[in-house]
């Protein structure tokens, strides 16, 4: 694995690529809120949002600017396919601890 | 509906700048339409400031300002823009040549004291160095009390060395007595020889390195010594001298045991040789256990690497309050570092070479005064020459540049500037450094040749110095409103001006200062040499007897022609004095000065006597009359000189009787006021002849001595000199005070005369359409002159005027401490030091504008 991808920073990338078109900062975050029962704030989440354009897995651009937001524009995201390759990554390396482990796990 | 807070987003706004934030405030609006729909109103707004404030520290607000900087208009400086000051600094500075050089020769005349400081200070700092246990090793100093006096000293009482040895803490104690006096007898005469007493772990604690012999061994017998190489060298021209046998003076014979090599001379130390502890002598090993009195005893201890300083310290505190509960003399013990023997607080009998901290303290306020002043004038001539690139400055700030990068771009030029001037200061500093190293008392513990640490000291201070005179022309210039600056508007009436004055006047109040301490110091030097002592001093040859016998050497110098009288005594008189103690049948003993002389002396010296009779020629085995001075008959409340005649005084247990009173005169310094003194009669005590001499050829009558002085003691040479020489000898100090105040005045002088030279030259240049004019509607050269240099004239007057009575009262202050019986400082002092320095300043100016006002109108009107 190339790049570190923090836990959050999984979820981030994994409910962008859910909201599919309609992902942005406000969407983005209460998706995080109902469904992975995770409350971070604004701040935090747009750092972490930040640091995964930095590490290319997430492109921008703005647009949808709406009266509840007072005429401010939106700033959309959509992972990128070094992205969906890191996402991807991560996913195999724990599928692949799931089958390795001689632990039964199951939940009941 | 309500609308979310105003403030929080004012503040996010305001802080993010230039970064794009337009969606981060969307998103919190929209959040807090969101927040509203299920909470209150106080919520959803504080809400919207904990989202307002995340966004204002998050990682990615920082980012995106950081972004923002690099775009179009950017506030920070670039590599690019960097060198782009740069050469614009190097083009500006080629182009105004003259002004350069002048800034950068006052730079680097400014700079130069400072970096003799600096050189000073870096090797100093690399004192003991070379101790492997540097790190562990203390020294005890002692804060004597004794009633009200209370004085700091380096030493420590040798009988606390049991008490420290007790603490777990302490690995080892050393013991060290500087008392060490002996002369080593060799053909060529007597050679001193410095050293110490010390035990043989003083080897172990301190790094030395033994080259022959067993040095612990030899450090723990008596009479054996170790012996520096270069000693060695010196008293038996081998260093092969191991064994060997050196005779000392006071007659005893001590083995060299071992040879060491010679300690570096950045040591805190200072020794040829090293003796066992148990060679110490009586009078020294037996005051070893006394907590009151410890002269030339020092204690160092090596402590445990883990040991706490503090405790150590409290341990110590414990021992003094104990030790002095009961004793009148309060004593108090205090761990010192290595490091900080050196270059710290002032300490009575240090032991070897010490740099006090107040003495640097004094060097570093006059390094300050020189070098403010240099920075001054490059202030001043930059802004002054403000109007020259105002339009370079108003351009850069229309397209886009901000205060931030004008200001850097002003710190760069002075920078270059000022390592220009380093330059120059580093050739003036190798001029100086010898002349400088031979002003100093411990220069022989000193080597200012350059090294990596200094290099770093300097470089550092080049640039803190290039910043110091950069700031304030560059925050004009940061500050300039750029549609003023294209105008050229700026710098009339502006408040650059009158801190341009101020400066100004404050560069010539301190060279005003200079002159006039320089004139007064000169006076007093004359006023010294000119005084009357009270006593005749020409034509008087003193020879020291060194042993000879008095009665010898009288006969032998009354052979030759040119001595008229030969007299006898035991010191020169006015150049030192010595005290004892006396008791009359009623007052307790009081401390009077004496010196012990034979009948011949009063005559030659010219002494009268008001009265009663002289010594006689007979003097007895047994001493039994003093003749006083005035000072003394006063002092005991006797009215009348010829009461005091036949009083007896009990003088070092014996009665003596006054038989004479002579009047007073200088038997002291000047530095001291005349008090009670006596004159003895006790031939053992003659130390030297003094002989009244006439001769046109003090040559032959020199060689004459010697040859004479040969007949009686071959084994010495002859020491004699004249009286008038030795006595002006003692006031060579103030030579070398006028040496320096005359140099440092100066480097002032220096920088004041071309900070004043640039500003005229600045507004001659900018005044040359409206002199021509003048000119061409019939002003005289004089009028122009006068017209140019009465603003110059006026602020020397105020610097006169400030100058005058703060350094006059300031000399006033000094003098009675440098000496007694002192000139003050007369009105003409004050007179004279202006003329010099309106002569110098108006010599500046005038050069200057008499040559704007000479030249043709026409020539500079026509281009027009």
């Amino acid at each position: 694995m190339k790049t570190y991808l923090g836990e959050l920073e999984e979820l981030v990338l994994l409910t962008i690529a859910a909201l599919g078109e309609e992902a942005y900062g406000v969407s983005i975050q209460q998706d995080l809120e109902t469904r992975c029962n995770r409350n971070i704030s604004i701040g935090a989440l747009h750092s972490t949002i930040t640091r995964l354009e930095e590490k290319g897995f997430l492109k921008s651009w703005l647009g949808g600017a709406t009266q509840e937001r007072g005429g401010r524009s939106k700033r959309f995201y959509e992972i990128t396919q070094a992205g969906k390759k890191a996402v991807a990554e991560a996913k195999s390396m724990r599928d692949e601890l799931w089958t390795l482990s001689k632990v039964k796990l199951s939940v009941k | 509906m309500t609308q979310p807070p105003k403030l929080a987003r004012k503040i996010l706004e305001w802080f993010a700048a230039a970064a794009f934030v337009e969606d981060m405030l969307g998103d919190l609006d929209e959040l807090y339409f969101i927040h509203l729909k299920t909470k209150s109103t106080a919520v959803a707004k504080l809400l919207y400031w904990r989202g307002a404030m995340s966004l204002l520290f998050s990682y990615a607000l920082k980012k995106r300002k950081a972004k923002a900087s690099l775009g179009l208009y950017s506030s920070s400086i670039s590599m690019g823009l960097l060198r782009n000051y740069f050469k614009v600094a190097v083009r500006s500075l080629y182009q105004h040549k003259y002004f350069t050089i002048l800034n950068a020769f006052g730079l680097a005349v400014g700079m130069s004291i400072s970096l003799l400081l600096l050189s000073l200070i870096s090797y100093v700092q690399t004192y003991d160095d070379f101790h492997t246990n540097r790190e562990s090793i203390y020294t005890i100093i002692s804060e004597r009390t004794e009633g009200v006096e209370q004085l700091a000293w380096a030493l420590a009482p040798h009988v606390l060395a049991d008490k420290l040895s007790e603490n777990s803490n302490v690995k080892a104690v050393v013991r060290i007595n500087s008392y060490f006096r002996e002369e080593v007898k060799l053909p060529q005469g007597l050679i001193p020889l410095r050293g110490y007493y010390v035990e043989p772990n003083f080897l172990d604690v301190f790094t030395y390195q033994v080259t022959q012999g067993n040095a612990r061994a030899t450090l723990s017998q008596p009479n054996h010594i170790v012996i520096t190489e270069s000693a060695a060298l010196k008293i038996f021209n081998t260093t092969h001298v191991l064994g060997k046998t050196l005779e000392l003076n006071t007659g005893g014979l001590v083995v060299v045991g071992a040879v060491m090599k010679d300690h570096p001379i950045n040591s805190h130390f200072d020794f040829e040789l090293l003796a066992s502890f148990a060679s110490l002598p009586q009078p020294q090993a037996s005051i070893s256990d006394q907590w009151t009195y410890f002269d030339f005893q020092y204690l160092y201890v090596l402590l445990e690497q883990t040991a706490s300083v503090s405790d150590f310290q409290s341990y110590l505190d414990k021992i003094s309050d104990d030790t002095y509960a009961k004793l009148p003399v309060k004593v108090a013990f205090q761990a010192q570092h290595l490091n900080d023997i050196a270059l710290g607080p002032d300490l009575r009998m240090a032991i070897g070479p010490k740099w006090e901290a107040s003495g640097m303290i004094v060097f570093a306020v006059i390094a300050a005064m020189i070098l403010l002043p240099a920075c001054f004038n490059y202030t001043n001539i930059s802004i002054a020459r403000a109007l020259k690139r105002a339009k370079e400055i108003g351009l850069r700030k229309t397209l886009g540049g901000v205060k931030f990068q004008v200001f850097f771009q002003f710190i760069t030029e002075t920078v270059v500037v000022t390592f220009i001037a380093f330059i120059g200061a580093l050739v003036l500093f190798y001029f100086m450094r010898t002349e400088f190293q031979k002003m100093l008392v411990a220069s022989n513990a000193l080597d200012l040749s350059l090294t990596v640490r200094m290099a770093c000291y300097f470089l550092l201070f080049a640039l803190g110095t290039g910043l110091v005179a950069g700031i304030f022309p560059a925050l004009y210039f940061g500050g300039l409103n750029p549609i003023q600056a294209l105008k050229n508007k700026v710098h009339k009436g502006s408040s650059a001006m009158r801190v341009r004055k101020v400066l100004t006047v404050f560069q010539f109040i301190l060279s005003f200062g200079f002159i006039l301490s320089l004139v007064v110091f000169n006076r007093q030097y004359q006023y010294s040499l000119n005084f009357n002592f009270g006593f005749a001093k020409e034509n008087i040859v003193n020879v020291a007897l060194q042993g000879t016998a008095p009665h010898l050497v009288k006969n032998e110098f009354s052979k030759l022609a040119p001595v008229q009288s030969v007299a006898m005594s035991s010191q020169v008189m006015g150049l030192g004095y010595y005290n004892t103690w006396i008791k009359d049948s009623e007052n307790d003993s009081t401390e009077v000065a004496h010196m012990y002389v034979d009948d011949n002396y009063i005559p030659l010296f010219g002494l009268t006597l008001i009265a009663g009779t002289n010594f006689t020629a007979e003097a007895g085995l047994v001493e039994k009359f003093i003749i006083v001075n005035e000072a003394f008959v006063n002092e005991y409340k006797i009215a009348t000189p010829v009461e005091a005649i036949g009083k007896t005084y009990n003088v070092e247990g014996s009665e003596l009787q006054v038989i004479g009173v002579v009047k007073n005169f200088h038997f002291a310094p000047l530095r001291y006021p005349i008090k009670k003194f006596f004159f003895r009669n006790n031939p053992a005590k003659f130390t030297y002849a003094h002989l009244k001499v006439s001769t046109a050829d003090a040559f032959t009558m020199f060689t004459d001595f010697e040859t004479h002085w040969n007949n009686l003691n071959p084994e010495q040479k002859v020491a004699a000199s004249f009286f008038e020489d030795d006595l002006n000898d003692g006031y060579n100090h103030y030579v070398v005070l006028l040496k320096i105040i005359g140099f440092l005045g100066l480097l002032a002088l220096t920088i004041s005369v071309l900070g004043l030279l640039g500003m005229v030259v600045y507004s001659a240049e900018t005044k040359v359409k409206e002199i021509s004019i003048r000119k061409v509607f019939g002003a005289s050269v004089l009028n122009l002159n006068y017209m140019l240099s009465k603003e110059y004239l006026k602020l020397i007057v105020w610097a006169v005027g400030i100058s005058a009575p703060v350094t006059a009262y300031l000399i006033y202050l000094v003098l009675p401490h440098l000496q007694y019986y002192s000139t003050t400082v007369s009105l003409w002092d004050v007179v004279i030091s202006t003329a010099i320095l309106l002569g110098l300043a108006m010599l500046t100016v005038w050069s200057q504008t008499n040559k704007v006002a000479m030249a043709n109108p026409a020539d500079t009107l026509r281009s027009e």
